[in-house]
Formats: C-alpha cells, sequence, structure tokens
C-alpha cells in the first residue's frame, strides 16, 4: 500500500493519442486540425504500414480508420492489429453503403463507426469513449500484470493456501487439505496479504478472481 | 436544195417546141428560093414579049418601046435586087444554117443533160414527190418509191397521206397548206415517214408550192433520209437528258470555267442548286453572291488559289439563298490545259445537304446515345462519385467544427482559424470539381473540340472511378508519358472514351481469383505524329470469336451491359481521326489502345 503509483493512474500518467489513418490528405488534415482545437494529441497516417511503422507509445490511444484503404482495407489492418496483439480500440470512418462492411467491423471489435461526414461531436464523444474504453483496459491490464507479478513471488505453499483460502475454505479446512498445522496456514495467509498487497480478505478473493483462480485449486 | 427542183420544174415542159422551129425554118427557106426563080423567069418573059413587039410593030411604036424598055429596066433593077437580097438571103441562111446546127446541138446536150438529171432524180438519194393540191401523188422519183419500200405506180395516184403516220397526217396537211398559200416560197420540216412495211424514217422535206402553165397548183417536195442524223440526235438527246437526270438525281451540277477569259459555263443542275435562271454563262461575282457570307472568303481563296497555280481543287462550302435557307455544297474541278495553253477547270458541285443534314442527325443521335451511356455508366458510378464528393465535404465538415472551436476558446486563436478556413475552401473548391466533371458528363453538349492533353482527361477520369477500382479489388498502375503532346479533341466524349475502357477492363478482371487484378493506363507519344493511349487489363481476356463484334452496337458479353460502350468508344475515337484497337496480351487479359492526331498549330481547320 506504500506504492506511490495506483494502477488506476497508470495511463492516465501521460497524454492519450488519437490516430488517423486515412489516404486522403484532406480528410487526415482535417481530423488533425479538429483533434488539435479541443486539445488531443493526434498523429496522422496516410496508410496501415506507416502507422505500424510509427511504434505507438503504451498511451491511452484510438485509431480512427477509413474503412477503405488503398490495397489493404481498414478491415484486413483491423485483423492484423489483433493478431499483433495491438488492442487500440478503432473507429470506423464509412462512406455510405458500405453496411456489410460495418458490421464485420463492429462484429471484429470496432468501438464505433461514423458515417463521413460526421458530426465533430460525434467524433470527439466517440474518440472519448474509445480512449477511455483503452484507459481502461490498459489499466485492467496494468492491474492485472501487477498481480501476476506479485503472485509469481509467492512460494508454491504460499498459492496453495492463497487458492484454498480465497476458495471460501476455513485455515482448518485448509490445513487438513494441504496436511500441515492450522497455524502454519495462519502464518502462510499473513505473508500472502502482505506480499499481494491485499486490504481484506475480499480484497485477496478479487485479486484471486483476477487471476483467475477459481478453478486452480489442486 | 432548190436545183433538184429546178429541174422538176423544167424537164415535164421541155419537149417538141425545139424540133418545130426548126422545120419551119426550113420552110421559110424554100420558099424563098421559089419567089426568086419566079422573079427572074417573070424578066426573060418580059424581054422576049419586048423583042416580039418590036419586030412586030416596028420602031413605030416607040413610045411602048420605052415602056417595055422601062419595063425590062425594072425587071432588071429587080433581079438586081434580088441577087443581093439573095446574097443577104444567102448569108442570112448561112447564119440559120449555123444556127440551127448550134439550136440542134443545144437541144442535144440539153437532153442529154435531161437524161442525165432524170437518172439523178431518179436515183438520187433524195425522195421527190409532186403533189397536187389534194395531196394526190403526180410523180414520185424511183429512189423516193423504193425508199419506202413501193414502186412508183403503187404511189402515183394514190394520197401522199399514205406514207405517214396516222398522228402525224395533221401535220402534214398543215405544211401542205402553208406551202399552197405562200406559192413560190420553200418551206421545210422534219417528219417520220411509214415504209409499206411499217417501220418508220425520218426526213427533212422541202417544199414549195408552183402554179402550173394549167394555173394548178402543184406541191413539189424533196426530202432526204435523216434518220441517221435523227437517231444519233435522239441518242444525243436521250443521253443528253439521261445526264440531265443524273445531274438532277444526284443533285450534281457540272461547270467550266476558263481562266483566262472568266468565262463560266453551267449546267442545268448547277443553274438548279444555285438558284439561278438559266443563262448562257455565269460570272464569277455572281457564284460568289451566292456563297454563305461566313465562307465567302474562304471559298473566295480557293478559286483564286486555283485561278493562280491551275491545279485541280475540291472545297465545300454554303450557300446562302435568297429565301433564306442554307445549302451546303461540294465543288470539285480538274484542270485542263487547252491548246492554247489557257488553263480550263471541268467540275462537278453536288448539292450535299441531304447528306449534310443525315450526317447532322446521326451525329445527334450518335451524341445522344452517347449521352445516354454517358449517363448510364455514371449511375453506374454513383457510389464512386458520391465517395469522391463525400471525401471533401468529410474534411469541410471537420475543418468547420475546428475552426469554430478555435474562435471559442477563451483566448480566440485566430492564427489557426485562418488557416483551417483556407483548408475549408481548398476542400469546397475540390468537392466543386467533382460535381462540376460529373455534371459535365452529363450535359448534352455536342462536339466541342478544343486544343488539350490526354494525361489530364485521363486524370479526370481515374479520380471519378478511385471508388470503383477499390470495390473491385483493382489496383491501378499509370504510365503517363510525362511530355506529351496536344489533341484536338472533345474532352467529354475523350472522357467517356477513358472512362469506358476502364470500367470495361475492371469489370474484365472480376472473375480473376489467382493473382492481382492490375489494370495499367499508358499513354505514349509515336512517331507518327499520334498519341497512343492503351489500356491493359489482366481479365478474361478476348474470344478469337468474338474479335469482329467487339464494336458492334448492342453486342456484349456481360449480363448487365448494354453492349453500346465499344461501339460509341469507336465513333469517338474515328470522329476525332483516330483509331481504336483491341488486341489479347501475351500474358492473360487484353490491351484496349486508341490513338489520336497529335495536334499542330498550324492545322487548319
Amino acid at each position: 500500500m506504500g506504492r506511490s503509483t495506483s494502477p488506476r493512474n497508470v495511463a492516465s500518467a501521460e497524454e492519450p493519442i488519437v490516430y488517423v489513418v486515412d489516404d486522403d490528405a484532406s480528410v487526415r488534415e482535417a481530423l488533425r486540425n479538429l483533434f488539435r482545437s479541443v486539445g488531443l494529441r493526434v498523429e496522422v497516417f496516410g496508410s496501415a504500414p506507416e502507422f505500424l511503422q510509427s511504434k505507438p507509445p503504451d498511451v491511452a490511444s484510438c485509431l480512427i480508420l477509413d474503412i477503405r484503404l488503398p490495397r489493404q482495407s481498414g478491415l484486413d489492418f483491423q485483423t492484423d492489429l489483433a493478431k499483433a496483439g495491438i488492442h487500440t480500440p478503432i473507429i470506423f470512418m464509412t462512406g455510405h453503403g458500405d453496411i456489410p462492411m460495418t458490421v464485420r467491423a463492429m462484429k471484429a471489435g470496432a468501438v464505433d463507426f461514423l458515417t463521413k461526414p460526421f458530426r465533430d461531436q460525434d467524433m470527439l464523444d466517440a474518440v472519448t469513449a474509445a480512449i477511455e474504453r483503452d484507459r481502461n483496459s490498459r489499466n485492467e491490464a496494468k492491474i492485472h500484470s501487477d498481480l501476476r507479478a506479485r503472485f509469481v513471488t509467492l512460494p508454491a505453499r504460499e498459492r496453495e493456501v492463497m487458492a484454498r483460502v480465497t476458495a471460501g475454505l476455513m485455515n482448518k479446512q485448509s490445513a487438513a487439505e494441504i496436511g500441515v498445522a492450522e497455524i502454519t496456514v495462519k502464518i502462510h495467509r499473513g505473508h500472502i496479504m502482505r506480499k499481494m498487497a491485499a486490504k481484506s480478505l475480499a480484497d485477496l478473493v478479487r485479486m484471486a478472481q483476477t487471476l483467475g483462480m477459481q478453478g486452480d485449486a489442486p | 436544195m432548190l436545183s433538184p427542183l429546178v429541174v422538176v420544174i423544167v424537164w415535164p415542159r421541155s419537149a417538141g417546141p425545139d424540133v418545130k422551129s426548126a422545120a419551119m425554118r426550113k420552110q421559110t427557106l424554100k420558099s424563098w428560093r421559089s419567089t426568086e426563080h419566079s422573079l427572074i423567069g417573070s424578066m426573060v418573059l418580059a424581054l422576049l414579049a419586048a423583042a416580039c413587039t418590036w419586030f412586030v410593030l416596028g420602031p413605030a411604036i416607040a413610045g411602048y418601046l420605052v415602056a417595055i424598055v422601062l419595063l425590062i429596066g425594072l425587071l432588071l433593077a429587080s433581079l438586081i435586087m434580088m441577087r443581093v437580097l439573095a446574097g443577104a438571103r444567102r448569108q442570112m441562111e448561112a447564119a440559120i444554117e449555123g444556127r440551127a446546127t448550134a439550136e440542134q446541138r443545144a437541144i442535144e446536150a440539153l437532153r442529154e443533160s435531161e437524161a442525165q438529171w432524170k437518172e439523178v432524180f431518179e436515183h438520187n438519194p433524195v425522195m421527190y414527190f409532186m403533189v397536187d393540191a389534194n395531196g394526190v401523188v403526180l410523180s414520185v422519183n424511183s429512189f423516193g418509191a423504193a425508199q419506202l419500200g413501193y414502186v412508183v405506180d403503187e404511189l402515183r395516184g394514190q394520197s401522199v397521206l399514205k406514207v405517214f403516220f396516222e398522228e402525224d397526217r395533221d401535220l402534214v396537211l398543215k405544211s401542205v397548206d402553208v406551202c399552197l398559200t405562200n406559192i413560190g416560197q420553200t418551206h421545210s420540216w422534219e417528219i417520220r415517214k411509214v415504209r409499206k412495211d411499217g417501220s418508220a424514217l425520218w426526213v427533212r422535206e422541202n417544199a414549195k408550192a408552183v402554179r402550173q402553165l394549167d394555173n394548178r397548183l402543184i406541191v413539189l417536195i424533196a426530202c432526204e433520209d435523216i434518220t441517221e442524223r435523227k437517231e444519233a440526235e435522239n441518242a444525243l438527246r436521250q443521253s443528253e437528258s439521261y445526264l440531265a437526270e443524273a445531274q438532277r438525281l444526284s443533285h450534281t451540277g457540272s461547270f467550266g470555267w476558263r481562266v483566262a477569259t472568266s468565262e463560266i459555263v453551267w449546267s442545268e443542275e448547277t443553274f438548279r442548286i444555285f438558284g439561278y435562271d438559266k443563262a448562257p454563262s455565269v460570272t464569277l461575282d455572281k457564284v460568289a453572291q451566292r456563297i454563305h457570307p461566313d465562307d465567302r472568303a474562304r471559298a473566295q481563296q480557293t478559286i483564286d488559289r486555283a485561278s493562280r497555280d491551275g491545279k485541280d481543287f475540291n472545297h465545300e462550302y454554303r450557300l446562302l439563298m435568297p429565301n433564306g435557307s442554307v445549302k451546303y455544297v461540294h465543288a470539285t474541278a480538274h484542270a485542263v490545259i487547252d491548246a492554247s495553253g489557257d488553263i480550263e477547270f471541268v467540275g462537278a458541285v453536288t448539292d450535299v445537304t441531304a447528306s449534310k443534314r443525315a450526317e447532322e442527325k446521326l451525329h445527334e443521335a450518335q451524341a445522344e446515345l452517347a449521352h445516354v451511356a454517358r449517363v448510364t455508366a455514371l449511375g453506374e458510378l454513383a457510389a464512386s462519385i458520391a465517395h469522391e464528393v463525400n471525401q471533401p465535404l468529410t474534411a469541410v465538415v471537420a475543418n468547420a467544427a475546428a475552426c469554430l472551436r478555435w474562435l471559442n476558446r477563451e483566448t480566440p486563436n485566430l492564427e489557426e482559424a485562418r488557416s483551417t478556413v483556407e483548408s475549408i475552401i481548398k476542400d469546397g473548391d475540390r468537392a466543386g470539381d467533382v460535381i462540376q466533371r460529373v455534371r459535365a458528363m452529363v450535359s448534352t453538349t455536342a462536339d466541342q473540340k478544343v486544343q488539350l492533353h490526354v494525361n489530364e482527361i485521363i486524370n479526370e477520369v481515374i479520380t471519378l472511378l478511385q471508388h470503383e477500382l477499390f470495390s473491385h479489388g483493382v489496383s491501378l498502375r499509370m504510365e503517363l508519358a510525362p511530355t506529351l503532346g496536344s489533341v484536338l479533341g472533345d474532352r467529354i466524349q475523350l472522357q467517356q472514351v477513358v472512362l469506358n475502357l476502364v470500367i470495361n477492363g475492371i469489370e474484365a478482371m472480376q472473375p480473376v481469383m489467382d493473382r492481382p487484378r492490375e489494370l495499367v493506363i499508358r499513354t505514349v507519344q509515336a512517331k507518327d505524329d499520334q498519341i497512343l493511349v492503351m489500356v491493359r487489363d489482366c481479365g478474361i481476356g478476348l474470344a478469337v470469336e468474338n474479335a469482329d463484334r467487339l464494336y458492334d452496337a448492342f453486342f456484349t458479353t456481360k449480363s448487365g451491359g448494354m453492349g453500346m460502350g465499344l461501339s460509341i468508344c469507336r465513333s469517338i475515337v474515328e470522329s476525332h481521326g483516330g483509331r481504336l484497337s483491341a488486341s489479347g496480351n501475351v500474358g492473360p487479359g487484353a490491351t484496349f489502345q486508341f490513338s489520336l492526331p497529335l495536334y499542330q498549330e498550324d492545322d487548319s481547320l
């Protein structure tokens, strides 16, 4: 609990970035202008490869993608990003009559789609929502990875104890199952609570859930 | 022509009287001689009577003697007179004798000549008729009879109408009447005669009426066979009428123009075309008068040049008729140098108004069809066009929103706002351009040939096709020659050609799944002052069996096609003086290529 960085603040430390990928320079620049006018950090690209080469930093961001891109469609690009483990939320810009593509995009996890020309507020709302979502997922990912990091410091016996305790077993029951004295379980539990930085048993239970330990009981 | 007539007149009267006069002369001579003899006899008797008286009565009767001597003297004087007279008579007799011989010779000569003339008359290839006032044939020469298939006796005494066609008989009677009322004057006319066998011959008749000694009027007619001439004439007339008819039908008149004398001769049809009354000759001024004011200078130039150079020429110009109508004519002339070294043009002038109008109509129909095809094609491109308008529109809307936000800041950021507005203008213009382009292609404006650049046209079309290329998964490669001359053409029409060829290429590649769908547009400046535009696809290619029908209207291999595209493209390219061709690629697909002549500054229209 003495840690200076709360998991919720991990991503907000840096400004979120809006990425725009559109082959049309006018649209690209107009979007840059729009986001700049509301004080958002924005980076624009003429094509998907350009975006990938830019090595985006690990900050909350969203990607605005024209569904019709030269050579590689926005949809294919979406698939590639997912494969590459990049989970930046995608807002698609579509023209008229692109319904089937839109459906596909949404199914593949796009957060929103806007039909050109769009109202600025719709775009800004979508971007705000997307960034928030990215921030959240980044936070969750951070929490998860912190937990995992703490969890891996636990010796095997403590993991066993943690699994039983968070599964709702009494100390005595756990001791009996593991075949150690009840007092030993209590000592392990104290170590666990400290190492995992859990404020309460309930906190530890939530962590176990996050780590997906429910089914982990041997 | 009169001489045979004279013969005819002389001949019937010439038998007899000269023979009679010779006999009379002989008689006169005989009586003269017997008178002389009786005078001498009576003188001798008177002398004998005086001598007897002397012997019987003696000198007493000297008074009687004196009377007797006086008587003798008188007789003597008579005798001397007789002698003198006889001398004179002998002289006269000799003269008379000589004259008689000459007369005899003359008569013989005359007879001979008569026979000759008769021979001529009978066998001269001229038909002679002598008819009375009622038209009954009094005489005819055997040639004349033979010509008509008769013998003389078959005609003599018959009505002369027998040798004329029923329908011509009135004319015959009228002509004979004219002769009879103008006695002694020769009249001539041409008429058909009918032979015994019914066949016809044309004759020229010379006739005159004469009064005979017995005061009867007869008409003497000499006719010559002019059938051949008539046939030639008819043939000529017919050929002339055929020619005139052909000229009328083909609206082609002929003309001759002798440059040195400025003499112009026109055919009837030429007069009709120019709308002038027929006249023996025409002047260049009159020609120029009719030429449309807008074409006059150009036509005059051609004519001037021709008269200077003496070279063949042909030109087209309009005529402005007095009623305000306009005719299109095409004149072509061939220069001929005559014997005196002068230039003469022989030519034809054709009224091409009808074909010009038809051409215009065809052109209109083609333009209309092209327009329909264009609109149809644009309809298919609606999504593409919407996309092209939507892009700048999106930018405009986004920029406008941004601009507001720059301005609404606590401290308005005017610098950002200004540059944003500039972007808005730029994008608005871009959207406007697209709409302008589409509107132009939808417009029906016909044929406005201006100097333009092929690459520009291609780029303009491609901007409308981006979406189409994208949605069909086609990548486009442009290989446009950086330095390319200009062409003279109609922007919209040429855009239509490119549009059609590209859409064809895209569609041809639809079934292709195993290779990238690539469309290549290339422009090349060829050596022979041609600009080539090639559109190459890697699609299904051309089926050999369809190669011939490629440009046929309504021929299509596409299920949704009207089959007008290539046919329209070809007519557009050809109307620009170029060619459209198609060929299969070595690899998959086909290449469509069209050429356009390079625009040269000095090209006169």
